[in-house]
């Protein structure tokens, strides 16, 4: 049985045709199901646990990024598969999973390849793709053993799940697989200045995978999990291996 | 041996130039080292010191390539190579050693296998030998 959970910018008129359009091929493909439109006054939590209950094992999120790491932390709860339908801007997790967007996702969806994935745990909010971190003043103590700091002001800090979009391809073609049981530490310092767009950026930069971390600074920083929710230093992150069941295209990078 | 580009095609773990790490740094894989690190440093594999690298650790590895500077005692399990830019400040125990020209080296060096001198084991063997006699009684 499959759910669609539809973001609630996707009431915007530009997108009804795309809209029409799925939700034709999804009858054709014989995978149609329940629509629900996500609002800031429906509870996710409430509706997916009881559609669960009557029997759902498939959601599929039509949306973007914001709206994956949205229905991410209740899907992580249940044992359902989640599958996206990417639409609108910010789709850089679709990317990674190989979907494409609109109409092309919904053959995806009908394919059914499932991977179990991990996920990455701040607090005590799941995360899917990774964390930023807006400042470089900060020191990762990792697996209680070791402490990471970085000497530049302006370095990118990231903690990665899937492959960042500032990561080359061929430069890290080994790292980032969100099946390894492992979360990496990237840091690269940030292109400013004339001069820097010749260094390479890959002789630049810093992979640590782990397991456990915490990140600590003198004074509060912000720290954004998928580029939607965000928190404030300190805070603890871990791995929780294959957690998630997704739903995931033959181009996926992992 | 090692690579110097890359050298194998599991994951490993790079410290770049930028970043200091502190304490017990223990590596999953290959470990690639282009910035500061102090405390102690381990990996059951591959070690590569880069040339921007600056260690102040007790190391140990399966394989350890250095091309920068290391303050702290070097053990390798299989081999150890100092290129000519390296410079290490400590003792170093490996089964095959590479000592580039123009590497500063300030420490001792063991290499090879631990095997005994002949010498080394008749003294054992008399030893043991003594050690079976029984003490004769002392009569007065």
């Amino acid at each position: 049985m499959y759910l669609y959970l539809y973001d609630s910018f996707l009431n915007d008129k530009r997108f009804a045709q795309t809209l029409a359009k799925i939700e034709t091929r999804l009858t054709d493909l014989g995978i149609g199901g329940k629509i629900y439109r996500l609002s800031p006054l429906r509870n996710v939590e409430e509706l997916i646990s009881d559609e669960v209950k009557a029997g759902v094992t498939n959601i599929i999120v039509v949306g973007n990024d914001k709206t994956l790491s949205q229905v991410v932390n209740v899907a992580a709860k249940h044992e359902v598969a989640l599958g996206l339908i990417p639409l609108g801007p910010e789709n850089q997790i679709a990317q990674a999973l190989g979907i494409p967007e609109g109409e092309g996702a919904c053959d995806i969806v009908a394919a059914r390849i499932v991977k179990r994935v991990d996920l990455g745990r701040i607090n005590n909010l799941y995360f899917l793709s990774g964390v930023k971190i807006f400042s470089s003043e900060v020191t990762l103590e990792c697996e209680e053993l070791y402490s990471i700091s970085s000497k530049l002001k302006n370095a990118l800090i990231t903690i990665c799940n899937f492959r960042p979009a500032t990561a080359q391809l061929a430069a890290t073609a080994n790292y980032f697989n969100p099946q390894d049981g492992f979360l990496e530490v990237f840091i690269q310092p940030e292109k400013t200045g004339f001069f820097n767009i010749f260094k390479r950026p890959d002789r630049q930069k810093t992979i640590i995978p782990f397991k456990k971390l915490a990140i600590k600074s003198k004074s509060s920083v912000p720290v954004v999990t998928d580029g939607q929710r965000v928190l404030k230093t300190p805070v603890k992150i871990e791995v929780i291996p294959k957690k998630l069941k997704l739903i995931v295209g033959k181009n996926r990078n992992f | 041996m090692l690579k110097k580009e890359g050298m194998s095609n599991e994951v490993e773990t790079i410290i770049g130039p930028s970043v200091h790490v502190e304490g017990d740094f223990v590596g999953n894989g290959d470990v690639v080292i282009e910035g500061t690190v102090s405390g102690k440093l381990r990996t059951e594999k591959n070690l590569r010191i880069g040339e921007t690298a600056k260690i102040f650790a007790n190391i140990s590895a399966a394989n350890i390539l250095v091309a920068g500077e290391v303050q702290g005692n070097i053990k390798a399990k299989e081999s150890l190579e100092l290129t000519s830019s390296a410079k290490v400040f400590g003792d170093i125990k490996t089964n095959i050693v590479t000592i580039a020209s123009g590497a500063i080296f300030h420490g001792r060096c063991q290499a090879g296998e631990e095997k005994k001198s002949r010498l080394e084991k008749i003294d054992d063997k008399e030893n043991n030998k003594n050690k079976e006699k029984p003490l004769e009684p002392v009569i007065k």
